[in-house]
């Protein structure tokens, strides 16, 4: 039997036995799952709704919008498929103790890695199924449109997520078989990512504002135009569904059929480059030891000046701390993260918010602390959920240590909340003095960064013990099952719940003045938002 | 039936195996004796062609594993030190698994592994998850996977760990008899006494290079002692300075990368 069909069979196997361990949970989890799972998708069916509403309410602008918006939903949507796939294919090709066994067996390269690929992409694009949902539910329904639509788009968004997902995963195979490594190469993949995030900061490109319609073009259009771009992928996939659902049966297939086609084409690659490069890989990875000498003790500096902390916790700190940065698959991930947050500050000096009338001032102000808070809540999911889940094997050394389960938890809290405190209130500060936010204001964002800092730290830590994990090595597989994205969306709500109210009422009196004047002039009088400060 | 010519492998700076040559006929029982940190583990990965090999050639059953690694996998099976799963099946399925993977075809597959899983005493356990077992059932369950094809080349890294006496004696037996059968044996061990009583040849590793080879007659004469394979083991090892790496259980915990 060919090795890929006999591990399709054994995967189905699994997969039956996980309903039937599912069957024996109690009804009432099931009926929770269900239900959070329904309320989650509900609450982004009503945040894309309104936002389509919005758009549309901008009037004539908004079609030219709202055709974009699309495209450029399923850029965002690739591109993070396809980062999120690089750590997973490194997860489950490089690092899963199964390909050692596979390699022992007579499976052949070439399935091996065709396996593999498919398991990564899938482990990291069902989680998008809460978005693609959702988004796709609200199109239909704000432009009424029929069934067959989300038939389109489920013919798309399988060769659409199997591309990106390819991307991520050749991107991955490149990157283990040939990235140089050491102490160098690390330090100049900081200096990167630092000059990433300095260079627009020079680059001082102010937007003269005629009016509000002009800003919205001027601030969006430039990347809905790089999202549309007839090349792109997620251009085929937007325009073949659209023209799909308006009839244009000729000009969806001829999309269609190059999204297929290209997608077949990265799969020949990946198999291409698999066959020839897995093996060396393989062996950067497990046969080549390290490299250098490591140092007997790693931060051994930071031991003295953690002394004024109870021994235990000290310990636990340290432990953490090292096995961290020892970790590619953490810290790899990490600074992903901060690459996308680089480029997030990179385009904030595009504009002048002094030279924003209130309106956009107000909802500029309130975007920040949202960008802010998302990425509090994602670092959460991220680094803090799946900590104590990934003491794995080892972890009975805690539980018989002489320091209790409450210290423990408790340590797992501080360092995580430190950490993230640490992280946020930078990112505030520097978001705040980016956009040249007055005092008071000032002072407001960094205290909501604070406390969502704490509350969301507390909350992951908590969800993580309850969730616990301890067979699973993979932070990846932790993180996308269900207590790892019911401990994002519970992270997500507390933050909107948090901020939400602080907001409404500058947003709400956005929202009624666009509506009600979509392409004049913006006014400068004050407005009765919490941010109307000059 | 394995044959190996000057193998070479380093780890950064550690040179865990060097010029490691010796060839075991079909049908042998062959033991890999050598203190911790030795090589042990790391020759074995090479012959079942999860390490490459910086220098050297391998061939199991006529097939070179850098040329010709499906053909050679066929032939072989492989019970690593630390084995690796699939939680998520019971052991029927797993079973099932392997066969799917190593291609047989025979309708009597079912009824094998029926009497297998019974006569290892894991009846009981057909319908659990493997990660529900314990330690010596998960490795009895590999034997019973890892013998299921048939193969003509096995290769055990530490065969008893974690099996109670009555295991261990089953799979004494079971090893003896399929080498009777005409299967080649390449096993590693710290459990001495076994070495001595099932073994039809031993090696001794030491700081990668081969120190002694032969059989047990062979072995006391090199050593100049009567006696047992302890005395014999400890004398010739100590000799070779084997044990003035103390370092080596530790490097070995190291991480990867
Ligand atoms: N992945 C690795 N990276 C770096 N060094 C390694 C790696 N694996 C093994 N080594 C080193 O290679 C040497 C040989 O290790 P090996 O595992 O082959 O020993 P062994 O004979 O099996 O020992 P034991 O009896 O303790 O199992 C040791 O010094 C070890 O530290
Ligand atoms: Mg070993």
């Amino acid at each position: 039997m060919p090795p890929l069909t006999a591990l399709w069979i054994k995967d189905s196997r699994a997969m039956s036995n996980l309903r039937r361990i599912l069957r024996q949970e109690s009804v009432f989890k099931l009926i929770f799952i269900l239900a959070f799972a329904m309320g989650l998708m509900g609450g982004f069916f009503v945040l894309f709704l309104d936002a389509f509403r919005f758009l549309s309410g901008l009037g004539g602008v908004s079609f030219l919008i709202t055709r974009r918006l699309f495209s450029f939903f399923y850029l965002g949507l690739g591109g993070m498929l396809a980062l999120s796939n690089i750590v997973t294919t490194y997860s489950t090709l490089f690092r899963s103790r199964e390909t050692s066994f596979l390699l022992t067996a007579p499976v052949d390269i070439r399935s091996l890695v065709t396996y593999k690929y498919l398991e990564s992409t899938l482990l990291s694009s069902w989680a998008f199924l809460f978005l693609i949902i959702p988004f796709t539910a609200a199109y239909t329904w704000h432009e009424h449109l029929g069934l067959l639509f989300a038939v389109w788009t489920a013919a798309f968004a399988l060769p659409f997520v199997l591309l990106c997902g390819g991307i991520g995963t050749l991107l991955a195979l490149v990157a283990v078989r040939w990235a140089p490594r050491g102490r160098l190469f690390r330090w100049l993949a900081v200096a990167c990512l630092l000059a990433i995030a300095i260079r627009p900061l020079l680059q001082f490109r102010p937007v003269s504002l005629q009016d509000q319609a002009s800003f919205v073009l001027n601030r969006l259009l430039p990347g809905l135009q790089a999202a549309s771009h007839p090349m792109a992928p997620n251009q085929w996939t937007a325009e073949g569904i659209l023209s799909l659902t308006g009839g244009e049966y000729a000009r969806g297939a001829m999309f269609w059929l190059t999204l297929v086609g290209n997608m077949l084409l990265l799969s020949l690659a990946i198999q291409w480059l698999g066959t020839r490069t897995f093996f060396s890989a393989w062996q950067r990875v497990t046969g080549e030891g390290s490299a250098t000498r490591r140092p007997p003790e790693l931060l051994g500096w930071l031991e003295p000046a953690l002394r004024f902390l109870p021994h235990d916790i000290r310990g636990m700190i340290l432990k953490d701390i090292r096995a961290f940065l020892r970790d590619p698959l953490q810290w790899s991930q990490a600074l992903i993260f901060f690459g996308l947050l680089a480029i997030y500050f990179g385009s904030f000096r595009t504009f002048r918010y002094d030279e924003l009338p209130d309106i956009w001032r107000n909802l500029i102000v309130f975007l920040n602390i949202f960008s802010v808070a998302s990425v509090i809540c994602s670092l959460a999911s991220r680094f803090v959920f799946p900590q104590l889940s990934l003491e794995g094997h080892s972890f009975w050394i805690l539980g018989l240590a002489p320091t209790g389960m409450r210290r423990i938890l408790m340590t797992k809290f501080l360092l995580a909340a430190t950490a993230i405190l640490l992280v946020s209130t930078t990112l505030m500060a520097l978001a705040t003095w980016m956009l040249q936010v007055g005092p008071g204001l000032k002072a407001i964002s960094i205290g909501v960064a604070i406390t969502i800092s704490i509350s969301v730290s507390a909350l992951s830590t908590g969800l993580g013990a309850i969730f616990l994990d301890l067979k699973q090595p993979n932070p990846v597989a932790i993180i996308s099952g269900f207590g790892g994205t019911m401990n994002l969306a519970l992270s997500l709500g507390l933050m909107l719940a948090s901020i939400i109210p602080l907001a409404s009422s500058g947003i709400g009196t956005f929202k009624a003045e666009s509506r009600t004047t979509p392409l004049s002039r913006g006014t400068s009088r004050p407005q009765s938002g919490f941010c109307s400060s000059p | 039936m394995i044959h190996v010519q000057a193998l070479d492998k380093s780890y950064g700076t550690v040179h865990a195996v060097r010029n490691l040559s010796f060839d075991v006929p079909a049908g042998e029982l062959f033991c890999f004796l050598g203190p911790n940190g030795a090589g042990k583990t790391t020759t074995i990965k090479m012959l079942t062609g999860l390490l490459r090999p910086d220098r050297g050639v391998i061939r199991i059953g006529g097939y070179d594993i850098a040329t010709d690694p499906v053909a050679a996998k066929t032939l072989m099976g492989y019970i690593p030190d630390m084995p690796f799963l699939y939680e998520k099946l019971t052991p029927v399925e797993f079973l099932k698994f392997i066969a799917d993977l190593y291609n047989i075809k025979e309708a009597s597959t079912r009824r094998r592994i029926d009497d297998s899983l019974q006569s290892f005493g894991l009846g009981e356990a057909r319908t659990s998850l493997i990660g529900d077992l314990s330690h010596g059932m998960r490795q009895r369950l590999l034997y019973i996977a890892t013998f299921l094809h048939n193969p003509r080349v096995v290769f055990i890294d530490e065969p008893l760990i974690g099996l109670d006496p009555h295991s261990i004696r089953m799979i004494k037996d079971l090893l003896r008899q399929k080498v009777r059968d005409g299967m080649t044996i390449l096993l590693t061990t710290h459990i001495l006494a076994l070495a001595e009583e099932i073994a039809d040849r031993i090696g001794i590793i030491s700081n990668g290079s081969l120190i002694a080879l032969g059989h047990m007659n062979e072995l006391r004469a090199q050593a100049g002692l009567e006696g047992r394979l302890e005395d014999i083991f400890l004398k010739l090892t100590t000799d070779e300075a084997g044990l003035s790496s103390p370092g080596g259980a530790r490097r070995m915990t190291a991480p990867n990368i």
